[in-house]
């Protein structure tokens, strides 16, 4: 059975914000109190997905949600997902398959065989849930596998799948024509999803608090848009480093004043370093995007290492799992749950008609083109982590399409008669290697060979540009 | 299809090896074929249209080279040989494309294959995840959608009669495949997996009638033997997804088994369950692809409330067969990096325990050069069967 050693601690991360500095003891405070809440037995606590748009539902039913992405998230960034994954595997379970996952399940069927906490378990240990809430969507399998392989070990929770789906972006469809059933589907789910907590819990949904959280997660969107577009600033004053511990309220707090209030500090902060014109890091020279990938967990440092190059990313495509509301065209509603389920359309399909205007483009691709432009991007840094095909299949022919789509960087040559041209180069593009939380899927001597060698590449084409 | 030689089964070995033989000749004919992949695309609906579909393969003998400039090698590598073969314009013959909602390397990578194929069609068919009233409304709906596209593209409507008499031949076909799995009964069987396999895998790359046509040459022609074509030994059942290279087959059937029945997505998934006739048909087939089509991907609520009731009936299709094929052992073969079969591992081991069947559990990269590795695992199971 696994091994009980420890990897070496990785170093702490330094954050540019103040805000991302407060994440670490929020996310510990909230592990402990899901452990303190399973301990007392008041409220029902439910294992559970981010990115389902039902935040607002499972706060307004007062249960507490617990985020197992999270806590696999948390081994991962602590070193210590290698025990549970060594115990998934022993189960039968390949390690090709999503780590989260993995680690979730050695977790829980090690809790469940002791009848108490692993050994040592990272923050306590993750609470045994009431049920469990797991959501077969067009993003991901394993949130729909996941939980059913965790059943076996506590065949006496019980799981309520949500069927989340959006119409996919077909050049030939417009997705419009096709949302009303879609939104009808997902309406009936979410319902579902409410009797079942009612059955659960023994209460009553209260439809005016549901609409007070719905309309709360609203005003949280659009400010986080308006927070995170600041970091158009030059220099950049929060960096994709940060925003994988902001990412916390946005996925792991919606729905809660505290998140709201989060978003308010950080506007603020983020203000107040613009007008004094304080950056990421202090020469910013490249501004890079983090255009798809979840991160090594226990690797975050590599952000500093970029920034100790004079590298900041003012912008990830990846947990911005938020859009403006007002910018989306979707119905109004009065009734919550139908706005939910307009919004989660509204925010899959937000790039959609963008990307039917220019030629060769699609959604993905589309965001990545506006986001390169309005954040004055010089390259595109992407993460293969080799377990989720959720989030980085496609990343390549991403980057494929990008460079024949759009060319953005003009750079002057010698032309064959000695007159000096433009011409316009590709986005320099960068794709690393490893896992969320995999350890031995990285190797930090490639992953700074790798970055210094991207580095070399835009200090070229500045050069050249210069010239 | 012309027979050569005086087995139909030589002919099928040869549409085996140049797979799309047929259907070069039926493009060259002006007709058109659309391609798809998984089981959970209507065909009834491709027939209906007019359009002939064509079950896209990978080869485990080809060593994917473009396909990997295009697509993450994190995506399971049969659906990436696929891809691959497609990139490198091994189905040109086709005019469309359909992928579903299968798994997550279908889903991530739709933009890849309908930026990079130049087929007139392409389209998405969403299947829903889980299994209610709701989500059947919701896939009618869907498959409704995929109808119109497709008569967008064909140029006419498909009616109800279209339909129905697609539904009708379709569930011919079926039958046809159950009867050629009546011979996997005797023992040794009359019909090696090898032969069944390939005989299927023909099938997938012919209009519906031409393989009802072939299966019946190639029934006809089994019910005359005297003699099994393998010697009698284990009767083992394949569990997996699909398998569209017989060379796993062939390597158990060498090492003394006997292939006698399967799950995988190319044979008893696919071919058993029929839609139902009568009402209306589209909502027949949302039924019969969301319903009765048992794959790991769709989403079924533990009704029985224990582990011991879920997993029998999740996977209890397979302990029926194993009974109905006096199967003595299991091989559950999966690729690398199926999230859908993959997760269901250890509930799959604890549900052959329960029903008393040995089983061999193998994850393979689908590839030619894996085969001798799996070898020794393979014999020493055979072996302990005895
Ligand atoms: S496959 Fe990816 S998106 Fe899905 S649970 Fe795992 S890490 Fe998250
Ligand atoms: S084998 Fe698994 S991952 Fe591959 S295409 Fe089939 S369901 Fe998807």
């Amino acid at each position: 059975m696994a091994e009980e050693v420890k990897e070496v601690k990785p170093k702490k991360r330094m954050t540019a914000t103040r805000a991302a500095a407060s994440i670490g003891p929020m996310v510990k405070e909230f592990i402990t109190s899901t452990l303190q809440a399973r301990a007392e037995g008041r409220q029902k606590l439910a294992y559970t997905f981010i990115v389902c748009h039902h935040e607002e539902i499972l706060r307004a039913m007062d249960v507490i949600p617990i985020w197992t992405e999270n806590f696999a998230g948390i081994c991962g960034a602590k070193r210590d997902a290698e025990r549970f994954l060594q115990r998934a595997e022993s189960l039968g379970l390949s390690r090709s398959l999503c780590t989260y996952a993995l680690c979730g399940i050695g977790f829980d069927q090690w809790r469940e065989e002791l009848g108490q906490m692993p050994p040592d378990a990272p923050w306590g240990g993750q609470a045994r849930p009431d049920f469990m809430i797991s959501s077969g969507q067009i993003i991901c399998d394993p949130r729909s596998k996941w939980y059913q392989a965790s059943q076996q070990f506590m065949p006496d929770v019980p799981i309520y799948n949500i069927d989340l789906p959006y119409p996919l972006f077909q050049r030939d469809q417009d997705h419009r024509d096709v949302w009303d059933y879609y939104h009808k589907y997902i309406v009936k789910q979410l319902r579902g999803l409410v009797a079942f907590l009612e059955e659960q819990t023994g209460k009553k949904m209260d439809y005016d608090r549901l609409r007070e959280l719905v309309d709360l997660s609203d005003r949280t969107w659009n400010l986080i848009d308006e927070t995170y577009k600041l970091r158009r600033a030059v220099p950049c004053p929060m960096g994709t480093g940060d925003a994988m511990n902001t990412m916390v309220p946005i996925n792991f707090m919606m729905a809660t004043e505290k998140a709201y209030d989060f978003f308010v500090d950080l506007k603020k902060e983020l203000e107040e370093k613009i007008a004094r014109g304080e950056g990421e890091v202090e020469n910013e020279r490249y501004r890079l995007m983090w255009g798809g990938g979840l991160p090594a967990w226990y690797a975050l440092n590599d952000f500093n290492y970029f920034n100790s190059k004079g590298a900041s990313f003012p912008v990830e495509t990846t947990y911005r799992m938020v859009a403006p509301l007002n910018e989306m065209d979707i119905p109004e509603t009065r009734d919550p749950i139908e706005h939910l389920a307009w919004r989660w359309l509204g925010y899959w399909t937000f790039w959609y008609d963008k990307a039917k205007k220019r030629p060769g483009s699609e959604p993905d691709v589309e965001r990545l083109i506006n986001w390169i432009e309005e954040y004055k991007i010089d390259g595109v840094v992407m993460h293969e982590a080799f377990s989720c095909r959720s989030w980085h299949v496609g990343l390549i022919w991403q980057l494929h399409q990008l460079a024949k789509i759009y060319k953005p960087i003009p750079i002057y040559v010698m032309g064959k008669d000695g007159k000096r041209e433009k011409v316009y180069r590709e986005l320099p593009s960068l794709i690393l290697e490893s896992d969320i939380i995999d350890i031995t899927s990285y190797s930090e001597v490639d992953t700074r060979n790798k970055i210094d060698a991207f580095i070399e590449t835009l200090e070229s084409i500045r050069a050249n540009r210069a010239a | 299809m012309e027979g050569r030689g005086d087995s139909i089964l030589n002919t099928v070995e040869r549409y085996y090896k140049d797979y799309g033989l047929r259907a070069r000749e039926l493009r060259n004919e002006g007709r058109r074929l659309t391609g798809y992949v998984c089981s959970f695309v209507p065909l009834e609906i491709i027939t209906a249209s007019g359009c002939i579909p064509f079950r896209v393969r990978g080869d485990i003998h080809e060593p994917i080279t473009t396909g990997d400039t295009l697509l993450e090698t994190i995506v399971c590598p049969y659906y990436r040989s696929c891809f691959d073969l497609s990139v490198k314009q091994k189905y040109d013959f086709l005019s469309g494309m359909v992928i579903p909602h299968g798994c997550d390397s279908m889903v991530r990578s739709f933009s890849a294959w309908s930026y990079s194929l130049p087929f007139p069609y392409f389209h998405f068919v969403n299947i829903p995840t889980v299994c209610d009233q709701s989500s059947i409304e919701f896939f009618s709906a869907e498959l409704n959608t995929f109808k119109k596209s497709l008569e967008r593209f064909v140029g006419k409507s498909i009616t109800e009669e279209d339909l129905a008499k697609a539904i009708r031949v379709h569930n011919e076909n079926r039958d046809r495949v159950r009867d050629l799995y009546e011979f996997r009964k005797t023992d040794p069987p009359l019909i090696s997996g090898t032969e069944l396999t390939r005989t299927l895998t023909v099938g997938s790359s012919l209009p519906v009638d031409e393989a009802n046509g072939l299966y019946d040459r190639v029934s006809a022609e089994i019910k005359q033997r005297e003699r099994s074509p393998v010697k009698k030994g284990p009767r083992i059942l394949i569990d997996g997804a699909c398998l569209d290279n017989v060379e796993l087959i062939k390597l158990v059937e060498e090492l003394g088994g006997s292939v006698v029945a399967d799950t995988i997505c190319n044979g008893a998934r696919d071919y058993f369950p029929k839609t139902d006739i009568g009402g209306n048909p589209i909502d027949a087939l949302a039924r019969r692809y969301l319903e009765k089509v048992n794959c790991p991907k769709t989403y079924r609520a533990n009704r029985a409330g224990t582990f011991e009731g879920d997993i029998a009936s999740r996977f209890g299709d397979t302990g029926v067969y194993a009974k109905e094929f006096k199967v003595d052992g299991s091989i559950l073969y999966l690729y690398k990096y199926c999230d859908p079969f993959g997760f269901e591992v250890p509930a799959r081991k604890a549900y052959y325990k329960s029903i008393n069947v040995p089983l061999l559990h193998l994850e393979d990269v689908y590839s030619a050069g894996t085969m001798g590795q799996l070898r020794t695992r393979i014999q020493a199971f055979l072996e302990m069967l005895g």
